[in-house]
């Protein structure tokens, strides 16, 4: 049950992050389809954090690794702000290109590395086996200091978006860039905040994605569509920061299922095969889809290139 | 202040790819005056006043305000200098309150950007209650009249002390009653010293408030007169190049047989949870143009997708010359002979995309004329077919049928939408604003068309908000009021005032519920 | 001089252009990676992915190689002619990947459970795949689910069944299926494989023409005429004329009649057949088998994309651009893997998809920039006659 728990609560987390970064590109007016490929890029911040930098710091090494995946998550996400904001290029394909440029180009980076290191061993893969237990909070438990980490940009998520200068703005140019800019708001610089921010809790999303119970990974693989279930988390969620923490939670508990269900009796004595549980998350998703996307709180302007001349 | 203007914009020049949209204009505005800017749709004062805000910026000529030039980059300067605005469509998001939106853009912040409405809150109040603007601060603007959201947008301007006010095409939205409502407010403000521009193509209201007024023509500047010294013939002759006779020819309506009968009808909302049009009933006959009139988004909207079979009822019934379509799929009510030209020809009305020839056929092309049994088009038959539409019905483009409907003018793109379902040989003509953002020559020749279905015996249902529209073509009018038909009127005895009552709710027929 | 400005102004030619663009900036943001990478052997890795089978030096060898770049060019048209027929109806097919995966399923299922022949097996191929696609069209047509999502959610439902279905006919001895040409046979529980060469596609005698490459055969040349089909469905026909109009403006398509949403699953349906379909091209050669463990969807789907987009969204574009772009990935086999990853040439394929989100914009801006400066000159010539009349 522990075991249960703690997985739920890691993937929760991660869920959470995304979805949050999803969340804040939204309302600004771009839809962020690459949050997959900006996860891998945080990823892959941390790991090579993790893979050059002395661990024994403890406290300073956990802050770096945290600070490499954001600055990656940004960095990455500027792919998209660029291409989405100022050329007004079509987010879905643009979005698109990201996720599998984010997979392609972290397995050549990760590939090089390990290559130059010793031309015998071709893997894209990184073990962080030593530096992963700076992360825990407990020794022996799934329990990180990412957890509350998450648990504070929630509520920091909710008060910029709803009680902040910041957050009307931002919001305003997700429904009505018009509006916006009729009041003098820069709606291409907030639709940057708005994708970087997403960046920053994706490529976060991404280092605690890729730390939740193992000590290894494999770049080539990605992140296995996470950055969709976190699509589909956010829109569950109504694109609300509260909403969104509870749907990610549900999410979080079915993916978890996948890692444990052979702890459980009662699973166990189902016989299902394991590939039922490796679906469970997606199936889900979709079925949540079903019953959420007709009548969706979706910002307006979203997907819709801002253009000063539309009126 | 060395001016007697306040601003004054000389010789601006603003082009776009294929079209010169003001062409070397000059607008002067003098102090604590309501100066109105009279033009046709697409005579440039749109785009003249995104000048002004800083939206566009000009190929030519200079902006001065107190004599001084200023260079105006963005919003941001234009509100700088006092600068402030109404749109014709409100700037207004639609799921903030009243008080974040005329907020936006100058909050009151403490520290880390925190927001301080109470503070705002107290200063909308004040303003509201000193320039008697009733406004709910905490409502949400989707849930608040029209009337009401103007009303923020003006209190926007108030609240970052704005003193030269833009009002576009502020009364389009607004019963007759709200009109001279906003009248007394420009007045009163004009009294408090702000200088107005008034953006309008209605002369009646001009020659109402303003004190001068200059006039656009095609991009180009006409010129500038005082109100006082010019009749109202005069100004549209300034506004549309030649005289024009206001009055719509017609002979005698026969009305015949009853073509379109309409029993209890419910159409539901896609904006809220209440129904849209409630329990409406009405017959149209063969020889009559019925006008649906009313404020804009009474549920004249979901009552032609109703008709049309663009939503589904919720209740009623729908008979078209006997046979009951209330089940029928668009396209079978389309084959019985009902034709529509819609309300928003961008959205419903053209494929922009696809050549002029193919929206031509967009409601036959499926007709063994335009395709083989084995599913081929045949183009060469589209193109002539579409060749003589565009012959008969003047439709002028670029490049004929080949034409993108998108690099069309806006005229034309209607005149095509009337070609294709006039030339259909309609039993019912259902047309919705047909005449909306066309020039007046455009819109004599809209109001031909359709007195002459009229004249051949065919039904026209027609939803128009236009008062002189409503007035000028009509046989019978039905008042729509929230969802509900709340009056039919003779257009040869009934005055705009009394439509007016009808329009804004105040007053409401109880016996004859029913048209016949 | 005006000749030219208008042949610029022509949509082919600026889409040739774009894609040109597209390739060479791929390809040399490929290059700087090569050079971060080991800068001595850079030149020669971009060389390679660029000669493809043209690094051999032997001609036998080179057609031989050309021929195995072929056989994988036809599934790949087979994807981008599924992606770009949605994206013409206004939907992105990014689930092209997993209906390409239900094909897969389907036909080796059928070729060597059920020991079909390779037309049923093409057929259940092209079902399944059709199957898979009409499922995002219809949560998309019914229930407004962003196809996107849908599409990526199905990959992995798909990827995850697929695994499992033909988990059933591997080899004991390895994570592959049997070979399509052995069909296994269950008796008394004990597995064995009887030999069954009527699932492979006919060669046509093809495979002389490239030094009895054996893969080579129907597959290319059908999914050619399929393009030409696809071409023809959307300019010359009815339906076309429907589908295009539902992708442009699906409010006046409802409005004129059409059933917009039927039109959605159908298309989806199409576009899944087409994925489906590509499948059964390949693996119905028997180049290659299915591994059961693979944790991640083929890419070929997602190249179908890339190869959608570079052809300018034009079938018979997607003919040439469907070539390059596996030409590159083969050509990224022939690195040095001590030094540089194959997946160097899906970094330059993401690449291009990535730059081709800047193709409207380029097109857009370059007719802008003409015509302006045609409005100029003739805003120029009116000033200058009326200069003579009072203003």
């Amino acid at each position: 049950m522990i075991l249960l728990i703690q997985y739920m609560l890691v993937f929760t987390s991660v869920l959470m992050l995304v979805a949050l970064g999803g969340c804040f590109s939204e309302h600004s007016g771009v839809i962020n389809i690459g949050l997959e490929g900006i996860m891998v890029f945080g990823a892959l911040g941390g790991a090579l954090v993790m893979k050059y930098m002395p661990a024994q710091y403890g406290f300073v090494f956990v802050v770096c690794c945290i600070l490499a995946s954001m600055l990656m998550g940004v960095l990455y996400s500027l792919l998209l702000a660029v291409a989405a904001i100022n050329f007004k290029a079509d987010q879905t394909l643009v979005g698109t290109a990201m996720n599998l440029l984010g997979t392609a180009a972290a397995t050549v980076i990760v590939k090089a590395l390990n290559t130059a290191e010793n031309p015998n061993n071709p893997s894209s893969t990184i073990q962080y086996i030593a530096a992963k237990k700076n992360f825990l909070i407990v020794d022996g438990y799934e329990f990180n200091w990412f957890m509350p980490l998450a648990l504070i940009l929630l509520l920091l998520s909710y008060v910029i978006l709803y009680k902040t200068r910041f957050g009307l703005r931002l919001m305003a140019c997700g429904e009505h860039p018009q509006a916006a800019s009729s009041v003098g708001i820069n709606v291409l610089k907030m639709r940057y905040w708005g994708v970087m921010i997403s960046g920053l809790l994706g490529g976060f999303g991404g280092l605690v994605y890729i730390t939740a119970g193992v000590s290894e990974w494999k770049f080539e693989n990605g992140v296995a569509g996470f950055g969709f279930l976190a699509l589909a988390v956010m829109i569950f969620g109504g694109w609300k920061p509260f909403r969104i923490a509870l749907a990610a939670l549900l999410f979080g508990l079915f993916r978890s299922l996948s890692n444990v269900y052979t702890g459980f009796a009662f699973l166990n004595s189902l016989n299902l095969p394991s590939t039922v549980y490796n679906m469970l998350p997606y199936i889900i998703s979709l079925v949540v889809l079903i019953f959420f996307s007709a009548n969706s709180a979706a910002p307006k302007a979203e997907g819709i290139p801002y253009d000063k001349g539309s009126r | 202040m060395g001016s007697e203007y306040a601003i004054e914009m000389l010789g601006i020049t603003k082009r776009f790819p294929g079209i010169i949209a003001n062409d070397n204009i000059t607008l002067q505005l003098r102090r604590g005056e309501i100066h109105a800017l009279l033009g046709e749709n697409g005579a440039g004062k749109s785009t003249l006043m995104s000048v002004l805000f800083g939206l566009y910026e000009p190929e030519e000529g200079v902006i001065k305000k107190d004599g001084e030039v200023v260079r105006i980059n963005d919003p941001n300067d234009a509100n700088a200098l006092g600068i402030g605005m109404v749109h014709q469509h409100f700037k207004l998001v639609e799921c903030f309150t009243v008080l974040d939106n005329i907020i936006l853009g100058v909050e009151p912040t403490g520290k880390f950007g925190l927001l301080k409405k109470d503070e705002a809150r107290k200063r909308v109040l004040e303003l509201s209650e000193r320039y008697g603007l009733q406004v709910d601060p905490d409502a949400k603007i989707s849930d608040i009249t029209v009337g009401m959201q103007q009303r923020t947008e003006i209190l926007k301007m108030l609240y970052r002390d704005n003193d030269i006010l833009i009002f576009d095409e502020p009364t389009a939205v607004l019963t007759p009653q709200e009109i001279d409502e906003l009248m007394q407010i420009m007045r009163n403000l004009r009294a408090e010293g702000k200088s107005i521009l008034f953006i309008s193509h209605k002369l009646a209201e001009i020659m109402a408030v303003a004190d001068r007024c200059s006039v656009l023509r095609k991009g180009r500047y006409i010129g500038t007169v005082n109100t006082k010294d010019v009749t109202v013939e005069e100004l549209s002759a300034m506004m549309v190049g030649h005289n024009v006779n206001f009055h719509v020819e017609k002979k005698e309506a026969h009305p015949g047989d009853v073509v379109l009968h309409v029993e209890n009808m419910t159409v539901a909302s896609r904006a809220h949870k209440n129904n849209a049009v409630k329990n409406v009933s009405f017959d149209v006959r063969g020889g009559e143009v019925v006008c649906i009139a009313g404020i804009d988004g009474n549920g004249q909207t979901e009552l032609v997708y109703g008709i049309t079979g663009l939503e589904p009822l919720v209740s009623g019934k729908i008979v078209m010359q006997g046979k009951d379509i209330t089940k029928a799929s668009i396209r079978q009510r389309s084959l019985a002979g009902m034709c529509h030209i819609p309300e928003d020809r961008h959205k419903h009305g053209l494929v922009l995309d696809f050549p002029l020839d193919y929206n031509i056929v967009l409601q036959r092309y499926f007709e063994d004329h335009f395709t083989t049994h084995a599913g081929f088009l045949r183009r060469g038959n589209i193109r002539k077919y579409s060749d003589e539409l565009i012959d008969q019905f003047d439709i002028r483009s670029g490049q004929g049928s080949a034409t993108t409907a998108r690099a069309m003018s806006g005229g034309n793109q209607q005149k095509a939408i009337i070609a294709r379902e006039i030339d259909r040989k309609p039993e019912l003509l259902v047309a919705v604003q047909p005449t909306r953002g066309l020039d007046v020559g455009a819109i004599e020749n809209v109001h031909r068309h359709i007195i002459a279905q009229r004249d051949a015996g065919k039904a026209v249902l027609l939803v128009s908000l236009e008062m002189d529209e409503v007035l000028d073509v009509s046989d019978r009018i039905l008042v729509m009021y929230e969802g509900e038909i709340v009056g039919e009127l003779d257009p040869k005895k009934t005055t705009p005032e009394e439509m007016g009552l009808y329009m804004a709710g105040a007053k409401r027929d109880t016996a004859g519920k029913k048209g016949a | 001089m005006n000749k030219k400005v208008s042949l610029l102004k022509k949509p082919a030619v600026q889409t040739l252009i774009a894609s040109l663009l597209c390739i060479v900036l791929g390809l040399l943001i490929g290059y700087v990676a090569l050079l971060l990478i080991n800068p001595a052997g850079a030149w020669d890795a971009i060389q390679s992915i660029i000669k493809n089978f043209w690094t051999y030096s032997k001609h036998t060898t080179q057609i031989k190689n050309l021929g195995n770049t072929l056989v994988k060019t036809a599934p790949l048209l087979m994807c981008s002619l599924s992606v770009l027929f949605a994206y013409k109806v206004g939907l992105f097919n990014i689930g092209a990947a997993g209906q390409y995966v239900a094909g897969a399923g389907a036909c080796i299922y059928c070729a060597v459970a059920l020991g079909w022949n390779w037309v049923f097996c093409m057929i259940a191929a092209i079902l399944a795949g059709a199957l898979v696609g009409s499922i995002s069209g219809v949560l998309k047509a019914y229930r407004n689910v962003n196809e996107v999502i849908s599409c990526i959610m199905l990959n992995w439902i798909t990827l995850y069944l697929i695994n499992t279905l033909l988990a059933g006919v591997k080899e004991p001895t390895s994570n592959y299926t049997y070979s399509i040409t052995k069909r296994l046979v269950v008796e008394n529980g004990v597995a064995s494989t009887v030999p069954n060469p009527g699932t492979v596609l006919p060669s046509l005698g093809l495979e002389n023409l490239f030094n009895n490459n054996k893969y080579v055969g129907l597959a290319l040349p059908l999914a050619v005429v399929l393009a030409i089909a696809v071409w023809v469905l959307l300019n010359k026909t009815q339906l076309g004329y429907e589908l295009r109009a539902t992708g442009m403006n699906k409010n006046a398509a409802k409005y004129c009649g059409m059933q917009d949403k039927q039109n959605i699953v159908m298309t989806m349906a199409i576009a899944g057949a087409l994925a489906g379909m590509g499948a059964a091209m390949l693996y119905l050669t028997g180049i290659q088998q299915w591994s059961v463990t693979q944790s991640s969807v083929p890419s070929m789907g997602f190249n179908g994309i890339a190869a959608a987009f570079l052809g300018g969204l034009n079938p018979i574009g997607a003919i040439f651009s469907s070539f390059f772009i596996q030409h590159i990935t083969d050509g990224g086999s022939y690195l040095d893997m001590r030094v540089y990853s194959g997946e160097i040439s899906d970094l330059i394929s993401s690449l291009i998809i990535y730059l081709c989100g800047f193709v409207f914009f380029f097109k857009t801006s370059l007719t802008n920039a003409i015509t302006l400066r045609e409005d100029k000159k003739l805003l120029d010539e009116r000033r200058n006659k009326e200069g003579g009349k009072a203003s």
